[in-house]
């Protein structure tokens, strides 16, 4: 393995994308990253811009009028990225999800609208499980090749 | 004076040490700040069993995080000002790198035996961070122009404690040489000028983006800051404009102000332990400290740096008329 393949598994930076849900998620998420587990060991940071990204963890149901955010925030991500859905909400719609009649305000699951590489049930999940999420996105990311650049 | 063959030799075989040490004065103060707060940070000895998997030590975690940038995409923001976009994080990394040529190793004098290298350096120091400003109001984006605005407040304020820490010890030796200064015989200047040394350590802090101020790049409050619009190959270059301008704070520190160990190369490991102890008061200041606000940061830094100066050039003053030092 080359030291440029090694460097994308050596350090994996994450974005915290909240698309809605009730927020549960975002504090096991941060809960996760805290001293308890310190991923940074492993050189897992967090990183306020997606533009810096290379892991985005979505959170939560996406809602009618977030769309367009969603859709902006995974192409801002620049390539190789792989996006990790945490908790019931982002893995299916959970409670909110209503299909007939439809949920007025609610779309569903971030993964109606992007491509998402790993589920991470549960509501909310335990850090513990959010870390194995991220470690499997992190073998996603060794996997694919840097991306054909769009033209 | 040196011959130019030795200082050409010594000038390239400088870049990977440079580079090197840059590195690792980045993974210590993570490491350092790591441990204030009760973490590991990254790894010095992986676990046995995930050896195989995530290698076997992370002392050089800055170094992978800046490869892995420069194997990245790169998006450009269609609103930005490509040109100068684009060509900001190389001036940047330009200058920072340039720098390190007239930052002396022990018994290495690279360029810093040329008559104003003193000057030289700081006006290279300065434009490093004038680029990073610079690629950050061209990006067009809101949050980095905030950004980009806190940073030059900043900047005003620290540039001033600079020139005044920097000329503190070209006045006290009399020189504007590095290399001079360098090998001078009286006492350290960390012991006749004890105030320009906490004058240049406060400036090293906003400079080098400190936490208490490091209110340019506040993440939680305005995204990256300057950094916000930069990716890939940029955002990797602008790390490493930060390693080496660390680098470059940190040599330039030891350089001025533990003056006279720098004869022979007998002298490196002693260097090395006072870069470690810079590197250790940098982080003990970050994780001590929540971010300041701007009009806060302006008001107590600057009063800070005022008063510091004041104090150092008195110390100067009173160092030239008492005759305490021998060039
Ligand atoms: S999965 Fe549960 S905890 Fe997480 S956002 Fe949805 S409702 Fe909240």
């Amino acid at each position: 393995m080359g030291i440029m393949a090694k460097s994308r598994i050596y350090s994996p930076w994450l974005f915290h994308f909240h698309c809605g849900g009730c927020n549960g998620c975002d504090i096991e998420t941060l809960a996760a990253l805290s001293p308890r587990w310190d991923p940074e060991r492993f050189g897992i940071q967090l990183v306020p811009s997606p533009r810096h990204a290379d892991i985005l963890i979505a959170t939560g149901c996406v809602p009618k009028q977030f769309i367009p955010m969603v859709k902006r925030v995974y192409e801002q991500v620049p390539d190789p990225k792989v996006v990790v859905a945490i908790g019931g909400c982002a893995c299916g719609g959970s409670l909110f999800y209503n299909e007939d009649p439809d949920n007025y305000a609610i779309l569903g699951s971030p993964d109606l609208l992007v491509p998402v590489d790993v589920y991470v049930p549960g509501c909310a999940p335990k850090p513990e499980a959010i870390i194995n999420g991220i470690v499997q996105g992190i073998l996603k990311l060794a996997e694919k090749k840097k991306a054909v650049k769009k033209a | 004076m040196p011959d130019a063959l030795f200082t050409t030799i010594t000038a390239i075989i400088m870049i990977p040490v440079a580079f090197f040490l840059s590195i690792i004065y980045l993974f210590l103060l993570r490491k350092f700040s790591a441990r204030f707060q009760w973490r590991v940070g990254p790894v010095i000895s992986m676990y046995a069993d995930l050896k195989p998997l995530l290698g076997r030590s992370r002392i050089l975690q800055p170094l992978y995080d800046i490869l892995k940038l420069f194997g990245k995409d790169t998006v450009v923001p269609s609103v930005a000002r490509k040109t100068l976009f684009k060509a900001s994080p190389y001036l940047a990394l330009a200058c920072a790198f340039g720098a390190i040529f007239f930052i002396p190793l022990p018994g290495v004098p690279l360029l810093s035996y040329l008559d104003d290298s003193l000057v030289i350096a700081s006006y290279l120091l300065i434009a490093a961070v004038m680029f990073t400003i610079l690629g950050a109001a061209s990006s067009g984006s809101p949050w980095s122009a905030i950004g980009a605005r806190r940073e030059s407040e900043i900047f005003l304020v620290y540039e001033i404690g600079f020139v005044v820490a920097l000329f503190a010890a070209a006045m006290t030796y009399g020189t504007l040489s590095i290399w001079t200064i360098a090998t001078t015989s009286s006492l350290p200047l960390l012991l006749l000028n004890p105030f320009a040394a906490v004058l240049l350590f406060l400036v090293m802090i906003g400079k080098l983006g400190i936490k208490p101020l490091d209110i340019a790049e506040a993440e939680t409050e305005i995204v990256g800051g300057p950094y916000t619009e930069y990716s890939g190959k940029y955002l990797g270059m602008l790390q490493l404009t930060k390693g080496f301008l660390f680098y470059d704070m940190v040599g330039l520190f030891i350089v001025l102000f533990l003056a006279p160990m720098f004869g022979t190369a007998l002298w490196i490991p002693v260097y090395i332990i006072s870069a470690i102890v810079v590197v250790l008061f940098l982080s003990i200041v970050h994780v001590l400290h929540p971010r300041w606000k701007i009009d806060r940061a302006m008001r107590s830094y600057g009063l800070l740096i005022a008063v510091f100066a004041i104090l150092a050039v008195i110390m100067v003053a009173l160092a030239l008329s008492y005759n305490w030092v021998v060039v």
